[in-house]
């Protein structure tokens, strides 16, 4: 058996025309192209994205509210045994 | 962007050519409007991205009918496979049963159908590459340098992919035909 003959034969298949209706169903895909909603995976990963970003932001929002009265300086300014006064002389 | 005379203009320039690609992927003329239909539409998505330095607007319309025919193809593959698990069992024996390819080309003639179709089944299972390049040399008798170009590879690879193919379709013709 002669493998090349037997591929060379394919060049035998003919070319033929594509279907007339072809460039008129073609050209209606591209319009619509331009009517479709956003594919469905897309609003989900939308609406996920949402749920997480207020998620974040209303866990700080009560983070912060019932987080200490001391403001992050007075914090360091008390750990470090630091006077918050102006006064240079400790009297 | 293209107008619409443009696009038209490419289509019928290219529309041979595409369809009769996608056609010696697919086997049969409705999944080949099908594919064709996909590739027209990204050559109009798409018209802004080519670079007519790295290849000529043939090649890259080419290229494209080949990538959408191969992802038609794996479509289908996975389509098949979840099939398996619900219908396609053999109620006598309980095997799977395949589903018979679909070979249809129009270009054959009649007395050539039976060994060509067993010959395109065959080329059907072979890896990707393998079978652009016996399919773009064997059936579309394009040169080995044009393949390489529409492959994006060299000549070396080109004649690399179709000795591989040949030696897999001869053992399967063995196989088949007990030749």
């Amino acid at each position: 058996m002669n493998i090349d003959n037997k591929l060379d034969a394919l060049k035998k298949i003919k070319q033929v025309e594509a279907p007339p209706f072809l460039l008129t169903r073609i050209k209606q895909q591209i319009q619509n192209l331009g009517n479709a909603p956003a594919p469905v995976k897309w609003r989900w990963a939308f609406a996920a994205s949402a749920i997480i970003i207020l998620a974040l932001n209303i866990s700080v929002f009560f983070t912060r509210n019932s987080s200490a009265t001391n403001t992050g300086i007075e914090t360091v300014v008390s750990s470090m045994n630091l006077s918050n006064s102006n006064s240079l002389y400790n009297e | 962007m293209l107008t619409e005379v443009q696009f038209e203009q490419l289509y019928n320039e290219h529309q041979k050519i595409v369809y009769n690609l996608c056609l010696n992927y697919v086997l049969n003329p409705e999944d080949a409007q099908d594919v064709t239909q996909e590739v027209f539409v990204k050559v109009y998505q798409r018209f802004h991205q080519y670079n007519s330095a790295s290849a000529s607007i043939k090649t890259w319309i080419c290229q494209i009918a080949i990538n959408q025919s191969l992802d038609f193809l794996k479509a289908k593959k996975t389509n098949k496979r979840f099939g398996f698990l619900t219908s396609f069992f053999n109620p006598e024996t309980n095997e799977p049963i395949e589903a018979a390819l679909h070979i249809n080309h129009p270009g054959i003639v009649a007395e050539d159908k039976e060994g060509f179709d067993n010959l395109l089944s065959i080329i059907y299972t072979l890896p990707d590459n393998q079978k652009t390049a016996i399919i773009l040399t064997k059936i579309e008798d394009r040169s080995q340098k044009e393949v390489a170009e529409i492959m994006n590879t060299s000549v070396k690879a080109v004649e690399s992919l179709l000795q591989r193919a040949k030696q897999s379709i001869a053992k399967k013709l063995t196989d088949t035909e007990g030749l």
